[in-house]
């Protein structure tokens, strides 16, 4: 070892050591602008397409709530996981996070949704729960909803000669409420999301 | 208020003993208590010593939602730690079960219901930052006061 | 007149030296250790059970929860085995920002290790430099994914984000200064004194041993096992990757072997930036109908995913199997028995690097 005594010294010594060894401090703890926080309002209308819902993966997170005269998706912070998901899947852009939003407008990338509907024919009992839960079949037809027959073809599925038949599949909003409503468990939706881009044009590396 | 008890809430808000307890997680928020020891979120620049010791403990961070695995033995550790005591709860876990407060589960949320809490930490994980302002938030409203309020 | 006696020694659930809760119990006569019990079960949620009947983008999230330190790598095999099934192709630039994000979470994760290792040794000024040097990783992959832990970047047909050519810039800066810093702290591990007489011929797991209790990961690569699952990955054959061993099998080469590890995961992220193709990042696919089985390289070992699901990309059926299961039965079966003193049994254990959130779900 050929560090001697004076060696000690002069290292000590020098003010570069000693300016920081005085004035030492921690870095300033800043969250940066790219983190991808609680999701939060960017001020457009939220008009109750409800996929942000549909998309959020932790139970009781986020819903839409009333707000004035229009609407608007609330977060509860215990339950929120801040995945970002509602963010991406909402079709009008009314929450924003971290840098989410930039990303999609740039690279032209979008959640898509499909519902499927799927009966079991040995468990459906026929008892029309799910006509008369589905809020859309309520839109389209209010006897359907109030519990009586429907003899419209625009709903999406009706109890016909005992069996439930399923009319209009694209029109189903994947809300589950028949899901919940069934007895026997026989119907359940399956909710279909691909992660898609479409460039813009005139853009990429 | 005599001197002594002044000296005493002055002493106990600047020297903090932390245990912390698992009672199952995914490990996330666990890390990020690790985090704040680290140099850059400097947790011990308060006068608080991050240890593993419910016998020497004021401040018991609770992580995860609550698994069979600890039915009493929670109550147990909070009952081992001598007053003046504060719970913290980490996470989204011990709040509400994060993403395993499904019907098919074996957890047990909220935490709230088993120890009493004294403050929450949202976030799944939350970052270090947030955990700091947590604990010396604790700090300020439990410890300074504490000779006041229980006399 | 000097007297052995019979303890049994319990290493709790809240120990210092220990993140996670499990109960070692180890009976030893006099100092000398000549049986361990392992108790787990303070940590199962039943995972594998609530995601049954679930599409893949609530799947996803749990399979990133199942372990908060290695999330990236449970994301990234789930995401792999469902596009197995369902025949998905990801675009060639995609592939290239997964490994970029699955290099960064092993170099924090194999940081983590070796910061619990000097903690546990006492040495906690070489721990606290390398949970620094921790804190640079991760704010790399917070600009590459947008958080910290449990990133959620790989979806089915890609990523979800694209890197900015000035955050590429940045994160070459940043990989110079952090191999810089590694340099010196590997040498700081290497030569000093006390670190070598608390680790080397401590813990010592033979190749035949660890091939009996099926060790994975550093673990056994320390042992002289030459297994790394990356070397059936594409991509990872694409860049050329060859795993790192050693040949003596002590607490120290394991530690060593991890240390390797994060220099050429450095290595492989700037080939990955300097080769990155361009292109698109997300190529769109539904899931399928199947069943597979599917392997990658978690930071602690092998990680298989057992997927069955139904014809609308649900999952019927799941069953995941972790590194540290193999990785605590060598430990306890074959590294700690004959251990000269109770100290080495925490030191040893760490060395192993358990992670029992993976162990049970």
């Amino acid at each position: 070892m050929g560090y001697s005594l004076i060696w000690y010294l002069k290292e000590f010594a020098r003010t570069a050591w000693i300016k920081k060894f005085l004035f030492a401090k921690t870095a300033p703890l800043t969250t940066p602008s790219y983190f991808r926080g609680f999701p939060e309002p960017t001020g457009r209308i939220c008009q109750h397409a409800l996929f942000c819902m549909m998309a959020c993966p932790a139970p009781g997170a986020i819903e839409v709530v009333h707000a004035g005269n229009g609407w608007m998706p609330r977060i509860h912070k215990g339950h929120c996981i801040r995945c970002g998901l509602c963010v991406e899947a909402c079709p009008h852009g009314v929450l924003k996070s971290g840098r989410i939003l930039e990303t999609m407008e740039r690279e032209g990338s979008s959640l898509l949704f499909s519902f499927r509907i799927a009966i079991d024919p040995d468990l459906c009992t026929g008892c029309g729960n799910c006509a008369t839960a589905c809020p859309v079949n309520k839109q389209i037809d209010a006897q359907l909803g109030a519990g009586g027959h429907s003899s419209s073809e625009e709903v999406i599925m009706r109890v016909l000669d005992g069996d439930v038949q399923v009319l209009h599949e694209e029109k189903c909003t994947g809300c589950k409420t028949c899901e919940t409503s069934c007895p026997t468990r026989a119907i359940q939706i399956a909710r279909i999301l691909e992660g898609t881009q479409q460039p813009p044009e005139g853009s990429g590396p | 208020m005599s001197l002594l008890q002044r000296i005493k809430n002055k002493v106990r808000a600047r020297s903090i003993h932390v245990a912390y307890v698992d009672v199952g997680s995914c490990n996330g928020c666990d890390i990020e208590v690790l985090a704040c020891l680290a140099p850059r979120y400097d947790i011990e620049q308060y006068g608080i010593f991050v240890h593993n010791n419910p016998r020497e403990a004021d401040v018991l961070l609770v992580i995860g939602a609550y698994t069979p695995g600890w039915e009493e033995k929670l109550a147990m550790v909070w009952d081992k730690i001598p007053p003046p005591k504060a719970a913290v709860a980490i996470g989204n876990c011990p709040i509400s079960g994060c993403l395993f407060n499904r019907r098919e589960t074996f957890v047990d949320p909220p935490v709230k219901k088993h120890i009493p809490i004294a403050a929450e930490v949202p976030g799944c994980p939350p970052r270090p930052t947030e955990i700091l302002q947590a604990i010396l938030s604790v700090r300020d409203s439990v410890f300074a006061n504490w000779e006041e309020e229980h006399p | 007149m000097k007297r052995t006696v019979d303890v049994n020694i319990p290493l709790g659930p809240i120990h210092p030296c220990f993140k996670e809760p499990a109960r070692l119990k180890c009976e030893a006569k006099g100092e000398r250790i000549v049986g361990v019990e392992v108790e787990l079960g303070y940590m199962k949620k039943g995972i594998e059970r609530i995601m049954k009947g679930r599409p893949w983008q609530e799947v996803m999230f749990l399979a990133e929860r199942v372990c908060g330190i290695c999330s990236v790598i449970h994301n990234m095999v789930f995401i792999e085995a469902m596009e197995q099934i369902s025949g998905i192709t990801v675009p060639p630039r995609a592939a290239y920002l997964r490994v970029i994000a699955n290099e960064l979470d092993r170099m924090q994760s194999h940081l983590l290790a070796n910061f619990s290792y000097c903690y546990t040794i006492e040495h906690e000024t070489l721990g606290m430099y390398l949970l620094d040097l921790r804190e640079q990783v991760m704010d790399e992959l917070e600009r590459l994914t947008g958080a910290r832990v449990t990133c959620a970047y790989m979806i089915p047909g890609g990523v979800r984000c694209d890197i900015l050519p000035e955050n590429a810039e940045l994160l070459q800066v940043s990989l110079d200064r952090i191999e810089k810093d590694l340099r010196r702290y590997t040498g700081m591990f290497a030569d000093g004194p006390m670190i070598a007489l608390r680790s080397r011929g401590v813990g010592i797991l033979t190749q035949e041993a660890a091939q009996r209790a099926h060790a994975v990961g550093p673990t056994a690569r320390a042992s002289g096992i030459p297994a790394d699952c990356r070397l059936n990955h594409p991509t990872y054959r694409q860049l050329g990757f060859v795993p790192d061993c050693r040949q003596d099998c002590d607490n120290y080469s394991r530690i060593m072997v991890r240390f390797d590890e994060v220099a050429r995961s450095i290595a492989l992220i700037r080939k990955c930036l300097q080769e990155l193709p361009s292109g698109v990042i997300r190529g769109g696919g539904i899931c399928k109908a199947g069943e597979t089985r599917y392997s990658g390289e978690a930071p602690r070992g092998e990680l298989t995913y057992f997927i069955r699901s139904d014809e609308f990309g649900r999952i019927v059926d799941i069953q995941i199997q972790t590194p540290s299961i193999m990785n605590i039965e060598a430990c306890c079966h074959e590294m700690i028995i004959g251990a000269d003193s109770i100290a080495d049994v925490t030191s040893t254990f760490v060395s192993a690097d358990p992670c029992i959130a993976c162990t049970e779900r």
